[in-house]
């Protein structure tokens, strides 16, 4: 409790630096690029894993398993209002893609990782989890639009065994497999649209397998960046958590070897399509023009701020922690570990992480 | 009902100790009627009798033994599995606890749980008709009461479940090589029949006074799985002018015999009637029947 009280009050006196320095659309961000990186569970402070920090205020690193405080502001960028997430299933049927096989499941998925994923995206809409995220909103002409919950988000699948994939492929490869995505879904709302690029066990994204320390990241397609593709897609780079085991996220949850083994997929997945919801633009600032949406002064987005909150690396046990990892219901009745949001709504209003169904007790 | 009659006769304790893979069964599936060619009249015949023969792997009732391997101890591949394969072990005798006595009523647990998946040996028909009962078998410089507390859990149509927890205990003999703690799993009869795609055994020494609590491989520690030697689930499909079975009906099996009834196709002219028999995860080659429909 005495601790609980003390980010309190420390998040209340960040916000009144915040209030001082300006408003957060005012704010230039930093304009060495890279991708917002979910770090994994044991790299939750590696400096090189942080987004780069909005401004001037000097940045504590977050406090491993803990909330990051202080709340978010709007940077002026869209909102996916109405998000639709297309999963591209890349290369998962080509040879190679896993190296085990498991009686009545398909070759291109012998754990059930794929299965898992679309399922939770069919089921996250409507529920408490992503309700959190209906409180963020983007201004357009003066009024402000507020992002919704629509039962179904689940744009479409696509397992694409046509285009080739091979393992450390890099973000420019991932970009314009998400271009061709957007192509092969016939998808012309790119504001509302995100797409999920998941890779199979044995080829994924460079710096995933290269030990950098992040499960995934979500990025924003802008010609100085990714060279070549078409501008304005928001993407996530969605490697095979299994791959990190439990420093992504493997049993962080669910105690039994198989009710956890796939922990890791939905709590990954949720905080890269949460974040694209309320930061589909990815913190860019192009031009001078911010594109981003919504974060904080450290540039933590509602999925960061609360990223392994009361997960303690190699442990399964209830968290005790409010906003803790935790299981939720989806729209299909059945049960999904996710990670909580950001909720500036929360704590009376000081923010807190929230949604997973272990909230701060209210009153 | 065969399904009954196998479930009778393994509980009457047919059981023979057999180390049984479901995968390697076979099913077949033959079309007799309607005849190759022949010719049906709508207007006689609204309705179509389709029949055939189908094949399945015996699925006599015994018992699969999996066994407790390891790799290695302390490594980064001491990959600990369940096997239906015996041999020796590079990791026998690998700790578990490694803790100072603690006197009467203590309990040392380090919650260092160790996780034992199938590696081989599935899919498997499980049978409840009798308890899942194995030992895990300690070594080490064993003394005093242990606790061995196993979990088992297997992938069933892809969900996780739990079939069962037990406890075993034993006085460790500081003597002998090894001292099996038997344990004892009873799994819900409504599991009855189903095909594990995967199997996890999880294993947890503790006690009051148990210094070390190694566990012995070699053969020593396992577990014996009351099961058929192929799937009990037993199926034949229908399909009418698709290959692909996308709308396919199930048919009535009778032994080795299966019929069904279709509505005749209202087109005239030729038509074809495709089936295949499926065991657990074993689906047949399709055999296919053309025929022609008249006024």
């Amino acid at each position: 409790m005495k601790k609980r009280v003390a980010h309190l009050v420390g998040a209340l006196v960040i916000l009144m630096a915040v209030s001082l320095i300006g408003s957060g659309a005012a704010l230039a961000a930093d304009p060495t690029h890279h991708p917002l990186y979910m770090p994994n569970a044991n790299n939750i402070h590696n400096p090189a894993l942080q987004p780069p920090p909005v401004c001037c205020v000097p940045v504590a690193p977050p406090v491993a398993g803990e909330p990051a405080p202080v709340n978010m502001a709007y940077f002026g960028g869209h909102v996916q209002v109405t998000p639709k997430v297309y999963l591209v299933f890349w290369g998962w049927g080509q040879a190679g893609a896993f190296d085990h096989t498991t009686p009545g499941m398909p070759a291109y998925d012998p754990d059930g990782a794929a299965a898992r994923m679309t399922a939770f995206i069919q089921a996250m809409g409507g529920s408490n989890w992503a309700e959190v995220s209906t409180q963020y909103y983007e201004t357009v002409g003066g009024t402000n639009v507020y992002i919704q919950n629509p039962t179904n988000v689940l744009g479409g699948v696509w397992y694409d065994d046509t285009n080739p994939i091979h393992d450390n492929v890099s973000g420019l490869e991932l970009a314009q497999e998400a271009q061709r995505a957007v192509a092969h879904f016939g998808v012309t709302d790119l504001k509302n649209s995100q797409f999920v690029i998941a890779q199979p066990q044995k080829y994924n994204e460079a710096g995933f397998d290269g030990g950098v320390g992040y499960c995934a990241w979500h990025d924003y397609t802008q010609p100085q960046y990714y060279p070549g593709v078409q501008p304005g897609i928001s993407f996530t780079n969605m490697p095979y958590s299994l791959n990190m085991g439990q420093s992504c996220g493997q049993n962080s949850v669910n105690t039994g070897y198989y009710a956890g083994k796939l922990d890791g997929f939905t709590i990954v997945l949720g905080h890269e399509v949460e974040e694209t919801i309320t930061d589909p633009g990815a913190e860019d600032v192009i031009n001078g023009q911010n594109l981003g949406g919504w974060y904080d002064y450290s540039a933590y987005e509602n999925g960061d701020k609360c990223a392994w909150v009361g997960y303690t690396f190699g442990t399964t046990s209830p968290s005790t922690v409010p906003g803790g990892l935790n299981n939720i219901t989806g729209n299909d009745g059945k049960q999904y570990p996710v990670q909580s949001l950001w909720s500036n709504n929360s704590a009376a209003g000081a923010g807190y992480c929230a949604g997973a169904g272990d909230d701060l007790p209210t009153g | 009902m065969p399904r009954k009659l196998r479930m009778l006769l393994a509980a009457a304790g047919v059981v023979a100790l057999t180390a049984a893979t479901a995968g390697a069964s076979t099913t077949s599936v033959t079309i007799t009627s309607p005849r190759a060619g022949q010719s049906i009249s709508l207007k006689k015949n609204p309705y179509l009798a389709i029949a055939g023969g189908a094949t399945f792997a015996p699925t006599t009732a015994g018992t699969t033994r999996l066994y407790l391997r390891r790799d290695g101890c302390g490594t980064s591949n001491d990959n600990p599995h369940l096997s239906i394969a015996t041999g020796t072990d590079g990791g026998d005798g690998c700790g578990l606890i490694f803790n100072a006595v603690v006197g009467t009523g203590g309990d040392v647990d380090q919650g260092a749980f160790v996780d034992f998946p199938s590696s081989d040996g599935m899919p498997l028909a499980l049978s409840t008709a009798g308890p899942i009962t194995g030992q895990v078998s300690l070594t080490g410089a064993q003394v005093g009461l242990a606790y061995v507390d196993v979990t088992l859990e297997a992938l069933i149509n892809g969900e996780a479940v739990t079939l069962g927890k037990a406890t075993g205990s034993a006085t460790l003999d500081p003597t002998g090589d090894y001292t099996p703690v038997p344990f004892s799993i009873q799994p819900s009869s409504t599991l009855d029949g189903s095909d594990l795609q995967a199997l996890d055994l999880r294993v947890l020494v503790h006690g009051p006074n148990v210094y070390s609590g190694f566990v012995s491989l070699n053969g020593h520690s396992f577990a014996d799985l009351p099961s058929h030697a192929a799937s009990v689930n037993e199926s034949v499909q229908v399909s009418l002018d698709d290959s692909s079975f996308a709308n396919a009906v199930p048919a009535r099996l009778s032994g080795s015999s299966w019929s069904v009834a279709l509505q005749t196709p209202a087109a005239l002219g030729k038509h074809t009637i495709y089936a295949r028999s499926a065991q657990g995860f074993d689906t047949s080659a399709t055999a296919s029947q053309t025929f022609t429909v008249t006024k």
